[in-house]
């Protein structure tokens, strides 16, 4: 188990690490520096209010989630006939059809990708709330996977982008985007904009 | 230097292209410079520019079924998606797959190109922090998937023929990639301080 306490952070040597571009600036005491003298970005020890803001946008991510996944997200309208799909639907058609790998893709995208960014960054909200001081290198691990994966969401809203354009035979057939896609949208916003009001050093700090 | 993941204060290192730095106590990358970092950036971004066109205007690829042929393009997706009455998707649509690459590209063209000519202009590091702060909203490579679910999806429905679009879409996803992955931050901002200075003492 690795013991944070013990290491010797820029933070307790009164210096700070540039957001943008990482040049270390002394940032308290009478050299405190309110600017990066390199590139201009705003100097704060931690990312400011990161904690409280990282909660807000998780929190949206979750209660935007459930209008996302149980309204329809894509319309298909033939001969006149209109069927409506959520993304579980979507899902399910691949698996009848026998498109294992495509249904998998889109299943971990759409569905698992965003439960884990929730339940990961809920972890990590936690870990830092109550001072779980174990599993360290992991939880930091979990927090540069989260950041990763935070676009490949996106995928979803692309693909009825591009059926819509592609599939519209006027009165024959035709597809379109239906109510569950802004908040969808929604959900892989919040969860980005989380990753990044996330401050990954408090998890380190005492 | 401190690592940027946890804090932990470190002895500053050099580091030779083809090594990495990473931090001992979380494991964060630090360096991984690049070697000709410079001209390989510059070669990319522009590949990247002048396909870029071609990428968003040319049709990607044209369902044929029953006798009716639809095509379409990305630009084309932006504008569907805005009439049929999903703005906020349309302008999610149009910074992710169009602003936000372009916007990217010619950034990191403009601070090559500057660095190239040592020409240090004083609003360098202001086109350099655009491009850190925008880097993860340009999402070339997820509508690649996009194109590719889709084709997946239609192939029973309908008959698919692959135009230029396409073409010229891969071709700007590689330069737009080799060209993040060539962009050496460390040195990229190490050159414009140094720049900047010596242009403040003549």
């Amino acid at each position: 188990m690795i013991n944070p306490g013990d290491d010797l952070t820029a933070k307790t040597a009164g210096l700070a690490i540039c957001h943008d571009c990482h040049k270390l600036v002394p940032a308290t005491g009478k050299q405190a520096l309110p600017s990066c003298p390199r590139c201009g970005a705003a100097i704060h020890l931690r990312k400011p209010d990161s904690i409280n803001r990282t909660w807000a946008l998780v929190l949206s991510s979750l209660i935007l989630s459930f209008p996302a996944n149980l309204l329809p997200i894509m319309e298909v309208d033939f001969l006149g006939t209109i069927e409506a799909s959520t993304i579980m639907d979507g899902i399910i058609y691949f698996f009848q059809e026998g498109s294992y790998g495509i249904g998998l893709v889109i299943l971990t995208a759409s569905i698992l990708v965003p439960c884990f960014k929730i339940i990961g960054l809920i972890l990590i909200l936690l870990s830092i709330r109550y001072r779980w001081r174990s599993w360290m290198r992991h939880k930091m691990l979990l927090f540069r996977i989260i950041e990763f994966i935070g676009r490949w969401s996106m995928l979803d809203i692309f693909v009825i982008a591009l059926l819509q354009v592609l599939v519209n035979f006027g009165s024959l057939t035709a597809i379109s985007a239906t109510t569950a896609a802004p908040y969808f949208a929604g959900v892989v916003l919040c969860t980005m904009f989380a990753a990044i009001t996330f401050d990954p050093r408090l998890l380190w700090d005492n | 230097m401190a690592c940027h993941g946890c804090d932990l204060l470190l002895e500053s290192q050099a580091v030779e292209p083809g090594e990495k730095l990473c931090c001992p106590r979380c494991g964060e990358t630090l360096k991984d410079p690049q070697p000709d970092s410079i001209n390989h950036t510059l070669a990319l971004t522009l590949t990247g520019l002048l396909l870029f066109p071609f990428a968003i205007f040319m049709p990607i690829m044209t369902l044929d079924t029953m006798g009716l042929e639809n095509s379409g393009n990305i630009f084309d997706e932006v504008i569907t998606t805005w009439f049929s009455g999903y703005w906020f998707i349309a302008i999610l649509l149009a910074l992710t797959t169009i602003i936000f690459p372009l916007a990217k590209l010619a950034l990191l063209f403009l601070i090559a190109l500057n660095l190239k000519l040592k020409r240090y202009h004083s609003s360098l590091h202001l086109l350099m922090r655009s491009y850190v702060h925008l880097d993860e909203w340009g999402m070339l490579e997820v509508f690649m998937i996009g194109i590719l679910v889709t084709i997946i999806k239609m192939h029973h429905m309908a008959h698919i023929h692959y135009d230029t679009g396409l073409f010229c879409f891969v071709g700007l996803l590689a330069a737009t990639l080799g060209s993040s992955m060539m962009m050496d931050k460390d040195e990229f901002w190490n050159l414009i301080e140094n720049g900047e200075l010596n242009g403040e003492l003549k």
